[in-house]
C-alpha cells in the first residue's frame, strides 16, 4: 500500500518536462554583428580595443566572422559645446578573415588608446565600413567600483547540482550606478543601485553546476551607463537563462550601433523611415575589475 | 327620498371604478430548499397559461404582478422537483416555496422545459452558466473539481495554458473579467499559478459568467463577469461535507445557529502535497490554503443581514532562500431589505485586500505590496409588473494602491527601505436598467451606466516635459523612459484626474416561436483598473495600477447577435452567437520595460487598440443517461499600437515606430479554434463516467529568425511580433465516480472519483525557448510541457 501511495505521489509531481524539439525556424535576415565591449583594466597602459565583427544566422549555425572595409574609432574632448581636441585610432583585422580587428600595429604612430584618456571628457565614436554600408555607434567611458569580496556559500535554490558564490562591493553614493556582472560560462547578471545607494551590498549567485575543488572562478564587475544596462537585461533574459512560464514579450534587442548610409544630415536625420535597417551589437568602455574564487570541497 | 340621486350616484361609482381597473395583485417571497432553507437563485416561476413567468433574484426573492384572477403557477429548478400550484391574484400576498431536491438523479435534465422556453425569450444572451453538480462532475487535474476550469469548456472562454492563471473570455485579456464573491471583487482568481481555482465548489451556489450583453448594473472591467454567490449555511441541520485528494482536502461544516432564522458555513481547503517532499530530498514548499466563512440572519420577513468573508494564501518556497506569499482577503456585510412586495434592495459594504510578499533571503530583502478597497453598494430592484422590471442603484469603490514596499530582512543586509509611491483612487458609478416584455414576441434589456472616476493625489508625481513621460529616439528607434523635469506632491483630496463615462447597454429578443429566437445586444464597458503585467497570463508579480494623468481608462464596445433553438421539447438546445469587440486604450509595454518597483509606470507604456470577433456554437444534450455539449469558438484577437501623432512639427520625419511597426498583432490569448466536448453517461445507481476533450489552436509564439552573439551569450533575435503558433493543444480527461451501496439509508454519503488527466499524455507545449545547450554547446529549442498523464483518487463525504 505505502508503495502505491509513494508512486502517486510521484505521479502527480510528473510536472515540467523539457524536451529538445525540431522547430521548423522561418526564413533569417542576415545582419551584421558588432561586438565591441572594452572591458578597461585601469592600472593597465592602453585600453584593451578589440572590435569583433560577425554575419548572423539561423538559430541552429553559427555566425560567421566578416571582414569590414575600414574600422575607425575617432574620439573627441568637448568644452561647452566646442570640440578642443580630436584623436584617432584606425583598427585592422588581426589575420585576414578573423574578423577581429585591433588598433593597427602596422601605421605610423601608435594607434592605441591609452587609459590616461579615460579621466577626461572624451564621447568615443566607432565607425565601421562593411559591405559598402557606413555604421556609427558613439559611448561614454563608464567607470566602476571594486569587488570586496567573494566567498564560495553553502546554500543551493533549486537542487543540489549548485554552486552558490557570495558578492560583495560597495555602491558609490554620488553617482546613479548600474552594474555588470560576469561570472563566466556564458552566465551575467545587472542590477542598479537604486535600493541599495552608498551602501556596502552583498548577494548570492548560483551557478547551476558544481564545480571540482581546485577550479578556479573568475567573477568581474563592469560598470555600465542606463542604456547598455538595458541592453544587458534584455540580452541576459533572451538568451535563455530564465525559464518557466513567465515569458516576455520578445523583441529583437537593438544595440547603440547605427547603420548611418542613408543618413545625410541634411534632409534625413534619424531613422524612421528606414526601421528594418540596422546592426546588432554593442559598442561600450567600461571599467571592470575581476576577482578570483579558489573553489573548495 | 332625497338620498336617491347620491345612492345612485355610488353605485355607478362602485359599478364604473370595478369596470376600470384591471386591478393588479402581487405575490412575492422567497424560495428556498426545504432541508437547508438555502435561497435557490434563478428559479422560474412560470404561468403557462400566459406563457410568461419570473425568476428569483441573487437572494431568492421572487416578485409577480398579473391582474385579478387565478393562475397556475410552475416552479422548476434543476435538480428539484416541480412545484405546481394554483395562485389566486386576489390580493397582495407573501408566499414562500420550499423545493425539495429529486430523488432521482439519473433522469435529471439539465434545464427544464419551461425553463429552457423562458431562455429562448429572455434578452440576457452571451452567458455561460453551470449547475454546481455539473462543475462538481466534470474531470479535471488532480481530481479537484473547479469552477473556472469548468467554465473553460465552455464557448468563448480559453486561458493562456496550463499552468497560467486568470481566464481570457471572447479574446480578452484576463485582467478584463470582473469576478465577484457574493459581491466583493475579487483580484486573483487563482492558487499555485493556475492549478487550482480560489473558489471552495462545496461553499458555491451559483456560477455566472456574463461574456456579452452585460447588464447595467455591473461595471469596472470591459470583458466579462463571473458572478458566484456562496451558500448561507443550512438554518435547519448541522451538516458537513468534505473531500479527501491526493493534492489538497477539504472540509465544511454548516448549521442552525437559531433553528429556522440564523445560520453559519465555514469552509477550508488546503493542499498538504508539499508535506511529502522532504522525503524526496526537497526542500522547496508550495502550497494554498482558503477558508470560506458565513453567517446570515432573517432578522423578519423583510429584513435578511449576511456577514462574509474570504481569506485565501498561496505559499511558494525555494529552499529557505526565496519565499513568495500571495493571496486575497474579503469581509463582506450585507443588508436585503424589502421596502414593499414590488421593492427588494440590498446594501453591501465591502472591505478587500490582496496581498502580495516576496523575501529574498540571498539578496536581502523583503517585499509587500498590495492593493486595498472599500466598497459600498446599493442595488435597488423595481419589480413594476410581471413585463417590466426597473434595477437601479449605486456603486463606490475607493482604492489604496501599495505598489510595493522595501525592506532589509536583516541588519547585515546591504538593502535601504523604501516605500514606493502609495497611488489612491476613487470609482463611482449610478446605473438604471429596465429588462421590459414589450409583446409576446418582443422582450428588451435596456440601461444606462453612469461611471466617475478620480484619481487622487499622491506623495510625489513627476512632471514631464510636453506631459510627455515616453519619448521616442529616432536613431536607437525605441521608447525610452523620458526623465522628469520636476515632481509635485498633490493632497490627497487633490484630483489628478478625473473620467467621466456613459455605459449604455442595450439587449433584445425577438422569439420567432417559443422554440427559437434572435437575440442581440450592444454594450459599452469601462475599465479604469489596468493590470501590468509583462507576461502573457497574470502572475502574482503583476501591479495593478488606476487610470490617471498618463494613463486613459479602457473603454470596450461589444456587439454581438445570436439565434437561440430548443430541439425535441428541450431535449437538445442549440445556441449560436457572433460578436465583434473594439477596445480603445489598451495598453502596452516599451521594449525593456521594468514593472516591477517602478514607481513611474508612465514611462514605459504606450496606447494602442484591441479587437476581437468570433463565432461560438453551443449544442447541448440534455436528458437521457447520456448527456453533456459540444463548444466551438472560432475567434481572432489582436491589437495594434502605433506611434503616437508627432505633437510637435519641426519640419523634420518625426514618425513614431510603435510596436511591432504600428501593425495589428495578435494578443498573447488569441485562440483561433477552440474546441471543446464534454459527455457524462449514468451508467446505474452506483457508476457514473465522466470525460471531456479539448482542442485548441496552439498560442501566438515567437520564433527567432536568426541568431547572434555577444560577449559569450547566444541571443536569438525575431521577427513581426507572435506570428508563430506553439504546436496545438490538445488531451482527453476522464472520471469515473463510485456511489457504493452503503450510502443508501445512513447518513453518512460517500462518493469515490477516480480520474485520469491527459490520457493519452500528450506533452502540451506551455513554451518553447531557444537556448544553447550547457553540455554540447549546439542551440537547441526547448519544448517545457507541463503535464503529463496524472491520474488521482478522491473521496468525498457529507452527512
Amino acid at each position: 500500500m505505502k508503495k502505491y501511495v509513494y508512486l502517486l505521489i510521484a505521479l502527480v509531481f510528473n510536472m515540467a518536462c523539457e524536451d529538445v524539439i525540431d522547430v521548423d525556424l522561418p526564413d533569417q535576415e542576415t545582419r551584421l554583428i558588432v561586438d565591441a565591449l572594452f572591458r578597461v583594466d585601469i592600472s593597465q597602459p592602453f585600453v584593451p580595443v578589440e572590435v569583433k565583427l560577425s554575419l548572423t544566422s539561423n538559430f541552429f549555425e553559427e555566425n560567421v566572422p566578416t571582414s569590414a572595409e575600414s574600422v575607425v574609432i575617432i574620439y573627441e574632448e568637448t568644452v561647452d559645446n566646442v570640440v578642443v581636441e580630436t584623436r584617432s585610432s584606425s583598427l585592422a583585422e588581426t589575420s585576414p578573415g578573423s574578423g577581429i580587428y585591433v588598433p593597427d600595429p602596422n601605421f605610423s604612430f601608435d594607434q592605441r588608446i591609452p587609459t590616461n584618456v579615460l579621466s577626461r571628457d572624451f564621447v568615443y565614436f566607432l565607425y565601421v565600413r562593411h559591405q559598402g554600408r557606413l555604421y556609427l555607434a558613439s559611448t561614454k567611458y563608464v567607470p566602476t567600483t571594486p569587488i570586496n569580496s567573494i566567498n564560495q556559500g553553502t546554500g543551493t535554490l533549486f537542487g543540489d547540482d549548485e554552486t552558490e558564490v557570495v558578492v560583495n562591493f560597495s555602491d558609490d553614493p554620488e553617482r546613479d550606478d548600474y552594474y555588470l556582472f560576469d561570472f563566466g560560462f556564458g552566465e551575467y547578471l545587472v542590477t542598479e543601485d537604486e535600493f541599495f545607494q552608498g551602501q556596502e551590498f552583498e548577494f548570492s549567485f548560483f551557478y547551476d553546476q558544481q564545480f571540482f575543488p581546485g577550479t578556479i572562478v573568475e567573477i568581474s564587475i563592469l560598470g555600465a551607463d542606463q542604456t547598455f544596462y538595458n541592453y544587458m537585461d534584455q540580452l541576459i533574459e533572451q538568451s535563455g537563462d530564465t525559464q518557466g512560464p513567465f515569458q516576455t514579450p520578445v523583441s529583437t534587442v537593438r544595440g547603440n550601433v547605427f547603420d548611418i548610409t542613408d543618413l545625410d544630415n541634411i534632409d534625413v536625420f534619424d531613422n524612421v523611415d528606414q526601421p528594418t535597417v540596422f546592426p546588432l551589437g554593442y559598442f561600450a568602455i567600461v571599467q571592470e575589475y575581476t576577482s578570483n574564487l579558489f573553489i573548495e570541497e | 327620498m332625497q338620498h336617491k340621486p347620491l345612492v345612485f350616484g355610488f353605485i355607478l361609482l362602485f359599478v364604473s371604478l370595478s369596470l376600470f381597473s384591471q386591478t393588479k395583485y402581487t405575490i412575492s417571497g422567497i424560495i428556498s430548499e426545504a432541508s437547508s432553507n438555502e435561497t435557490l437563485l434563478g428559479v422560474t416561476i412560470a404561468i403557462p397559461s400566459l406563457r410568461t413567468g419570473v425568476t428569483t433574484n441573487e437572494y431568492g426573492f421572487y416578485s409577480l404582478t398579473l391582474p385579478e384572477g387565478d393562475y397556475e403557477l410552475q416552479i422548476s429548478y434543476l435538480g428539484y422537483q416541480d412545484i405546481m400550484r394554483t395562485v389566486s391574484f386576489t390580493k397582495n400576498q407573501k408566499i414562500n416555496f420550499q423545493l425539495t431536491e429529486k430523488a432521482e438523479m439519473l433522469e435529471e435534465v439539465v434545464v427544464m422545459e419551461n425553463v429552457e422556453k423562458l431562455n429562448i425569450s429572455k434578452p440576457q444572451m452571451s452567458v455561460n452558466t453551470l449547475a454546481a453538480q455539473t462543475i462538481k462532475k466534470i474531470p479535471v487535474l488532480l481530481g479537484e473539481a473547479d469552477i473556472i476550469k469548468a467554465l473553460l469548456l465552455l464557448p468563448g472562454v480559453s486561458n493562456a495554458g496550463e499552468g497560467a492563471s486568470g481566464f481570457n473570455v471572447r479574446g480578452g485579456a484576463a485582467d478584463q473579467n470582473l469576478i465577484l464573491l457574493d459581491e466583493a471583487t475579487i483580484f486573483n482568481s487563482s492558487h499555485l499559478f493556475g492549478l487550482f481555482s480560489v473558489f471552495n465548489p462545496d461553499a458555491i451556489k451559483d456560477v455566472k459568467l456574463f461574456k456579452g450583453a452585460i447588464p447595467s448594473r455591473y461595471g469596472g472591467r470591459v470583458s466579462s463577469v463571473l458572478e458566484i454567490f456562496q451558500k448561507e449555511g443550512n438554518s435547519k441541520e448541522f451538516k458537513m461535507s468534505g473531500g479527501i485528494g491526493a493534492v489538497a482536502s477539504r472540509l465544511l461544516a454548516e448549521g442552525p445557529i437559531i433553528k429556522d432564522k440564523a445560520a453559519f458555513l465555514i469552509g477550508g481547503r488546503a493542499s498538504y502535497a508539499h508535506i511529502f517532499l522532504p522525503l524526496f530530498d526537497i526542500e522547496n514548499k508550495a502550497y494554498f490554503y482558503d477558508l470560506n466563512t458565513k453567517l446570515s440572519f432573517t432578522i423578519n420577513e423583510n429584513n435578511n443581514l449576511y456577514l462574509s468573508g474570504y481569506f485565501g494564501r498561496d505559499l511558494f518556497s525555494l529552499s529557505d532562500r526565496f519565499e513568495n506569499v500571495y493571496g486575497n482577503s474579503v469581509g463582506n456585510l450585507r443588508w436585503n431589505h424589502l421596502f414593499s412586495d414590488k421593492l427588494f434592495s440590498n446594501l453591501s459594504l465591502i472591505y478587500s485586500d490582496y496581498y502580495y510578499g516576496l523575501e529574498l533571503d540571498f539578496v536581502g530583502f523583503k517585499w509587500n505590496s498590495g492593493i486595498q478597497n472599500f466598497n459600498l453598494k446599493y442595488d435597488l430592484k423595481h419589480y413594476l409588473s410581471d413585463t417590466f422590471q426597473v434595477n437601479y442603484g449605486i456603486n463606490n469603490i475607493y482604492y489604496t494602491f501599495n505598489p510595493g514596499k522595501i525592506i532589509p530582512n536583516s541588519p547585515d543586509s546591504g538593502i535601504l527601505e523604501e516605500q514606493l509611491i502609495k497611488k489612491y483612487a476613487n470609482e463611482f458609478a449610478a446605473y438604471v436598467g429596465v429588462e421590459h416584455t414589450l409583446s409576446e414576441k418582443l422582450s428588451m434589456q435596456y440601461g444606462l451606466r453612469f461611471s466617475y472616476f478620480m484619481r487622487l493625489g499622491q506623495e510625489e508625481l513627476n512632471v514631464y516635459e510636453n506631459d510627455n513621460p515616453v519619448v521616442f529616439d529616432p536613431f536607437l528607434l525605441v521608447y525610452q523612459e523620458a526623465t522628469p523635469t520636476g515632481t509635485i506632491n498633490p493632497d490627497r483630496g487633490e484630483r489628478l484626474a478625473t473620467y467621466t463615462n456613459f455605459e449604455p447597454r442595450i439587449a433584445l429578443a425577438y422569439t420567432l416561436n417559443p422554440d427559437n429566437s434572435i437575440k442581440m445586444s450592444y454594450t459599452r464597458t469601462t475599465q479604469y483598473l489596468h493590470l501590468l503585467s509583462n507576461t502573457s497570463s497574470p502572475t502574482p508579480l503583476d501591479v495593478w495600477t488606476p487610470s490617471g494623468p498618463f494613463l486613459k481608462p479602457q473603454l470596450q464596445d461589444q456587439y454581438a447577435l445570436g439565434y437561440f433553438r430548443n430541439i425535441d421539447e428541450g431535449a437538445y438546445s442549440f445556441e449560436t452567437e457572433v460578436f465583434y469587440k473594439d477596445i480603445q486604450n489598451r495598453i502596452d509595454y516599451i521594449d525593456g520595460a521594468n514593472l516591477i518597483a517602478n514607481n513611474s509606470i508612465e514611462q514605459v507604456i504606450l496606447n494602442g487598440n484591441a479587437r476581437a470577433y468570433g463565432l461560438e456554437i453551443l449544442l447541448r444534450k440534455n436528458t437521457g443517461k447520456f448527456k453533456g455539449w459540444l463548444a466551438y469558438t472560432l475567434s481572432r484577437s489582436e491589437q495594434q499600437t502605433p506611434g503616437r501623432v508627432p505633437f510637435e512639427d519641426t519640419g523634420r520625419s518625426n514618425k513614431e515606430t510603435g510596436i511591432n511597426f504600428g501593425k495589428w498583432y495578435s494578443t498573447p490569448y488569441d485562440k483561433t479554434h477552440d474546441i471543446s466536448l464534454y459527455a457524462s453517461y449514468d451508467l446505474n445507481k452506483k457508476w457514473s463516467f465522466n470525460s471531456n476533450f479539448v482542442y485548441q489552436t496552439g498560442q501566438p509564439t515567437n520564433y527567432p529568425v536568426g541568431k547572434f552573439e555577444f560577449q559569450d551569450l547566444t541571443v536569438p533575435f525575431y521577427g513581426p511580433r507572435n506570428e508563430e503558433r506553439l504546436p496545438s493543444y490538445h488531451r482527453i480527461d476522464v472520471a469515473a465516480t463510485l456511489n457504493p451501496k452503503k450510502n443508501v439509508g445512513r447518513s453518512w454519503q460517500a462518493e469515490w472519483v477516480f480520474s485520469i488527466y491527459n490520457l493519452y499524455s500528450r506533452k502540451n507545449a506551455a513554451s518553447i525557448n531557444f537556448r544553447r545547450n550547457q553540455d554540447t554547446g549546439a542551440n537547441e529549442a526547448v519544448r517545457t510541457s507541463i503535464f503529463g498523464i496524472v491520474p488521482a483518487v478522491t473521496y468525498n463525504f457529507k452527512f
